[in-house]
């Protein structure tokens, strides 16, 4: 369980808190769609709860440890249990399929054995896994550089599963893939959550999607929590309201002004 | 409009500039008038003297190995001070501004300052030269490196730290990949200008085939100079495409 208290986080420079003021709690098995305005403090949100932005004040609860009185190394080995996925993929470029998903187990090797890229049979059996279980059994050896987005998406859903991961962090992995394979990524993610009994949390720009997979929408706003509550709750009115649109659907019409 | 008024005040000063660097260095064309001077001059480099190849060829190896040495100490020296050059992996800022404050006093002495001082201790021969060549060249490398260490994506970097690995090894792992390519283009580029510099430090007493251009030189065997600077030429040449294979094979 993951508990957050009260988080706040202002950086330096800006007016505004990034976030205000943040309480939640998250359960297990639930798959958490987050929802809100480019800078209403999504990113952040996702950011603190690995440990990678430290809150200006609050506290971060994880198994009823709270990461503020956590040492650099014990932060660490949390987030080896947390997987992330990004908007821009975030491979390491010129490697190969296989050796990026094996960079997922990174966190529980010794820095020596990761640097000179000793991996046991076992080891490498473990990363075919997940790729075959991502799809892309036949790409292993292919550079990245050389996939299509949504291939790329699926070698960082494969890297974070080789975490072993409890939780799985997303900071919006569809934002920069075609409404089809963003829908296919998302499939594929809740078939991971569900697999593995995994407590999700993703940003994500698209409302549609959140509604289709989401056991529970977070909305943000100037970030506030604004909505809270089951998909099947989260009506029109709220997307107008966290969007500052006029009406819903507007993003997707074309406006002749 | 493509130019504005400021623009103009621009060209005025470049033009001030011009005026008083030509004044400065004595920059006179009419100086040509004596050109038969050069033609007769050169004209004692032809026919170039071919038995004494060998010997040169010997010395241009060891050019080479004065120059190869030189700058790939100072790579494997400087990649790993342009980590702690570099504002994204320092980690701390007072290692920050330690090293680029190291750096730039290790670049601001030219290599022959390096190559006299070195001289005193170590004698004549080639060693001299190598270390200075080493030392200007931690300087350099380290710091056209932390630049491409700045401007690399910081995305990988995230997620190495993302998937709990320890932070200068998130660092390294995710840049190191990204800056490759052109860290070889900067090095191959050095290894050239370390050739033209081992030259002069020939000059100095430093060996290889610079000392020998200043010896024959310095005793008017100009059909040796002549072949002297044939080799030279063709050394650094072959050096340059050597550097586009290996990089085009790397991209």
């Amino acid at each position: 369980m993951l508990e957050i208290r009260n988080i706040t986080v202002r950086y330096p420079g800006m007016k505004h808190n990034a976030l205000n003021s943040i309480n939640l709690t998250i359960h297990p098995g639930d798959f958490v769609c987050v929802l809100g305005k480019s800078g209403a403090g999504k990113s952040t949100l996702i950011r603190c709860l690995n440990g990678l932005q430290a809150p200006s004040s609050g506290e971060i609860i994880w198994d009823g440890q709270p990461f503020s009185v956590l040492s650099d190394e014990q932060l660490r080995k949390i987030r080896r249990e947390m997987g992330m996925i990004f908007q821009h993929f975030n491979l390491i470029p010129r490697l190969s399929v296989l050796q990026n998903v094996l960079t997922g187990m990174f966190g529980y090797r010794s820095s020596f054995k990761n640097l000179i890229g000793w991996f046991t049979e076992e080891e490498q059996a473990q990363a075919k896994q997940v790729i075959a279980e991502v799809g892309l059994a036949d790409f292993a050896d292919r550079r990245v550089e050389h996939l299509s987005g949504g291939q790329k998406q699926r070698v960082g859903i494969a890297r974070a599963l080789l975490q072993k991961p409890r939780f799985l962090l997303g900071d919006e992995p569809v934002a920069s893939l075609d409404p089809g394979t963003s829908d296919r990524i998302f499939s594929l993610l809740q078939e991971m959550h569900d697999r593995r009994n995994l407590q999700t949390i993703i940003n994500v720009h698209d409302v549609h999607l959140a509604k289709r997979y989401a056991t529970r929408i977070i909305a943000l706003k100037d970030g506030e929590v604004v909505f809270d509550g089951e998909p099947e709750k989260f009506k029109d009115d709220m997307y107008v309201f966290i969007y500052d649109a006029e009406s819903y659907g507007e993003r997707s019409s074309i406006r002749l002004t | 409009m493509w130019f504005k008024k400021s623009s103009i005040l621009t060209f005025i000063v470049l033009a001030l500039f011009v005026y008083l660097s030509m004044r400065l260095t004595e920059f006179d064309l009419s100086k040509f008038k004596d050109f038969r001077n050069m033609i007769d001059f050169l004209s004692h480099w032809f026919p170039m003297d071919f038995s004494l190849l060998p010997m040169i060829l010997e010395d241009s190896l060891e050019t080479l190995a004065m120059a190869f040495l030189g700058s790939f100490f100072g790579l494997i020296i400087g990649l790993p001070l342009s980590f702690m050059a570099a504002k994204n992996t320092s980690g701390s800022k007072v290692v920050y501004h330690l090293t680029r404050i190291g750096l730039s006093f290790v670049r601001s002495i030219p290599e022959i300052v390096f190559g006299l001082i070195l001289l005193t201790a170590l004698g004549l021969g080639p060693f001299p030269a190598v270390l200075a060549i080493m030392f200007h060249n931690i300087g350099v490398l380290g710091k056209l490196i932390s630049e491409l260490i700045e401007s690399s994506d910081p995305g990988p970097q995230e997620a190495m730290k993302a998937v709990g690995a320890k932070t200068w090894f998130a660092s390294l792992f995710s840049i190191l990949p990204q800056i490759w390519p052109n860290v070889l283009s900067n090095y191959f580029y050095r290894f050239e200008v370390a050739i033209r510099t081992s030259l002069i430090l020939g000059f100095i007493g430093g060996g290889g085939i610079g000392q020998r251009l200043f010896n024959d030189f310095k005793t008017f065997q100009y059909s040796a100079v002549s072949l002297d600077v044939l080799v030279i030429m063709i050394i650094v040449i072959v050096v340059d495409l050597f550097g586009s294979y290996v990089r085009s094979r790397v991209i």
